[in-house]
């Protein structure tokens, strides 16, 4: 037990630098977190080599053709991810335009017009719908979101409710408080005397958000649905759920929102799966599954640097 | 300290007790009966026992190889490339009852008068040669098949029956569904949907489904004498699976599935029980 003659020995003892622990002339505090730095960026690094050296068979055996194939078919050794990559893509667009602007929108009457007390308020709920498990939402999709796009759209004479439009609204739903919550941030960084010399200069309180707030938390909220669109990339179990998992579905023409409507394949979806057991101990389907993850990795890297980039380099408008 | 040691030494006393816990993980046709093995061997033993169905059979048969659980469940024999692919198990499949697989359809499509199908027209919808139901007897309406998902017993079952060897399917791709379960739900909430499902898991409700219909036009329902006297082609052996003799708690669960209790079981889930299988 430590009584309370120990804990104030303990204050005086961290009470002033002379007597802070050092080890060879470095501060303990320093040597500890910048181990721990390293064994996060070492992960990192070990997880992209693993996956690399893993999915070289995949590579050696197809070549450029595991990226631009259109076939996967696991049992005749066929790999080509395409479609999967085109799978990830479109339902991570529909997530982003659906939650950039509801996202943004949200934020900009939070943080602009609403009182500090309430904006608070109305975040925390908002957060809140981050901390629901994907599994939740999956649940909720099947329940709810693929029966109601089913007959939304029964003219169009879809297949069955299991869409890249369902995963695609879905995820939208999902990635929306990391859209908000970041854009509000980026938009509340704007220092308030902005604001005031826009409304001194006789602005309305809604061109000051058009002409001043917004520009100037530009990047920001880019970053925020760059960060959105990382984690829409990568969510697997809600999308699992809802999107069909069909393989090879990809259509005549990518850029046709009428292919939405029909079931399709994701990278984390695949990966998700029960191919991932199936592979293991086959070299090349392994490969070629490890491969998938590291195209994912890729993308999700990209992304999530692209926003802490955008986020990090902020800069005062020249007038 | 003292604090420490204690949470260490807690720490150290759970993993002593996990050791001790039954992993049993595989397929989502041979969990039923075994979940409610399990609930009451837990009762009436108190043996820690996780019951999961992570991967269907494919799951319950790497679970095993490569040794991070002690029993599987299969709805498929065990083929020479899992015994090539784990050359050190010793694979022992107890066989525990029998299933049949039923093609399965929603109900728009049983009521549309589509109540039976040929295999070679089964050939004809799994290669996308027909895909609407007015040319096997139906309304108009999209085909909207459902496959098992790779790994499946189900779909080893389905195909084996329908091309002889489940390596001579043609490479096709549809949309896939994973556990009983969702097979159910999604077909029952999608127009004409088919895919093949347990037979015990069809209800006549929400999925209904279909006779084969020989060549001479008779009609074979999955019934259980027509299973039994093999009639109704497409039905599969139900496993537990262990390395090599099942010991300890294992060696308990098997003899309860075998037993009156565990076989009764079998059969309220709508299997046929070893006893039945007998009677062949």
């Amino acid at each position: 037990m430590m009584t309370n003659e120990d804990l104030v020995r303990d204050l005086r003892l961290s009470d002033g630098a002379a007597r802070r622990p050092y080890l060879a002339g470095i501060s303990c505090t320093r040597l500890a977190s910048f181990a721990f730095t390293a064994l996060a960026l070492g992960t990192v690094g070990a997880l992209t080599l693993i996956f690399i050296l893993q999915s070289l068979p995949v590579w050696q055996d197809e070549g450029i053709g595991y990226l631009t194939g259109g076939k996967w078919f696991y049992r005749v050794q066929t790999f080509g991810a395409l479609p999967m990559i085109y799978g990830t893509l479109t339902v991570a667009l529909i997530a982003l335009l659906l939650a950039a602007p509801i996202g943004i929108g949200a934020a900009i009457f939070t943080s602009e017009f609403l009182p500090a007390r309430v904006r608070l308020a109305v975040k925390i709920t908002i957060e809140l719908l981050a901390g629901v498990p994907s599994v939740v939402y999956g649940l909720i999709g099947i329940l709810l979101l693929r029966d109601w796009i089913y007959e939304l759209f029964a003219r169009f004479d879809l297949l069955s409710g299991d869409t890249l439009l369902t995963a695609g609204v879905l995820l939208g739903v999902m990635i929306l408080p990391t859209v908000m919550t970041l854009a509000d941030d980026a938009l509340r960084s704007v220092p308030a005397e902005q604001r005031r010399a826009a409304r001194g200069l006789g602005l309305t309180a809604t061109e000051t958000v058009l002409a001043v707030t917004i520009p100037q938390a530009g990047r920001g909220l880019i970053a925020a649905l760059l960060l959105g669109l990382g984690r829409a990339l990568g969510e697997t179990i809600a999308v699992f759920l809802v999107v069909g998992r069909q393989d090879n579905n990809l259509p005549a023409n990518i850029f046709s929102p009428r292919a939405w409507l029909e079931s399709g394949q994701t990278l984390s979806s695949k990966l998700g799966g029960s191919e991932t057991n199936i592979a293991y101990g086959d070299p090349l389907h392994w490969a070629a599954m490890v491969g998938l993850a590291l195209i994912l990795m890729t993308m999700v890297l990209a992304a999530t640097i692209g926003g802490a980039w955008q986020r990090k380099t902020k800069y005062a408008p020249s007038i | 300290m003292k604090r420490l040691l204690t949470f260490v030494a807690a720490i150290a006393a759970t993993q002593l007790a996990s050791a001790e816990t039954l992993k049993i993980n595989g397929s989502t046709t041979v969990n039923l009966p075994v979940a409610e093995a399990a609930e009451e061997l837990r009762a009436q033993k108190k043996l820690d026992i996780q019951v999961d169905t992570q991967g269907g059979s494919s799951g319950g048969i790497s679970g095993v190889g490569d040794g991070l659980v002690q029993l599987g469940m299969s709805s498929k024999s065990i083929s020479d490339a899992d015994r090539a692919k784990y050359p050190k198990v010793n694979f022992n499949p107890i066989h525990i009852g029998e299933d049949a697989v039923a093609m399965i359809v929603s109900r728009d499509v049983w009521e549309g008068g589509v109540k039976s199908l040929t295999q070679q027209q089964l050939r004809d919808i799994y290669e996308g040669r027909i895909t609407d139901w007015k040319d096997v007897g139906g309304k108009p309406q999209r085909i909207a098949f459902f496959n098992k998902e790779p790994g499946r017993g189900t779909w080893e079952v389905f195909a084996h029956w329908l091309y002889g060897d489940a390596k001579k399917a043609p490479q096709v791709s549809f949309p896939e569904v994973g556990g009983n379960e969702e097979t159910r739900n999604k077909v029952s909430s999608t127009r004409g949907a088919m895919s093949q499902l347990s037979a015990s898991w069809t209800d006549n409700q929400k999925v209904f489904a279909l006779g084969i219909k020989a060549d001479a036009g008779e009609v074979v329902q999955p019934t259980p004498e027509n299973i039994v006297s093999r009639r109704y082609g497409m039905s599969r052996p139900l496993f537990l699976l262990t390395n090599g003799e099942p010991q300890g708690d294992a060696r308990t669960f098997v003899d309860f599935m075998l037993g009156s209790r565990g076989q009764e079981l079998v059969k309220k889930h709508g299997y046929l029980s070893i006893a039945e299988l007998k009677q062949r």
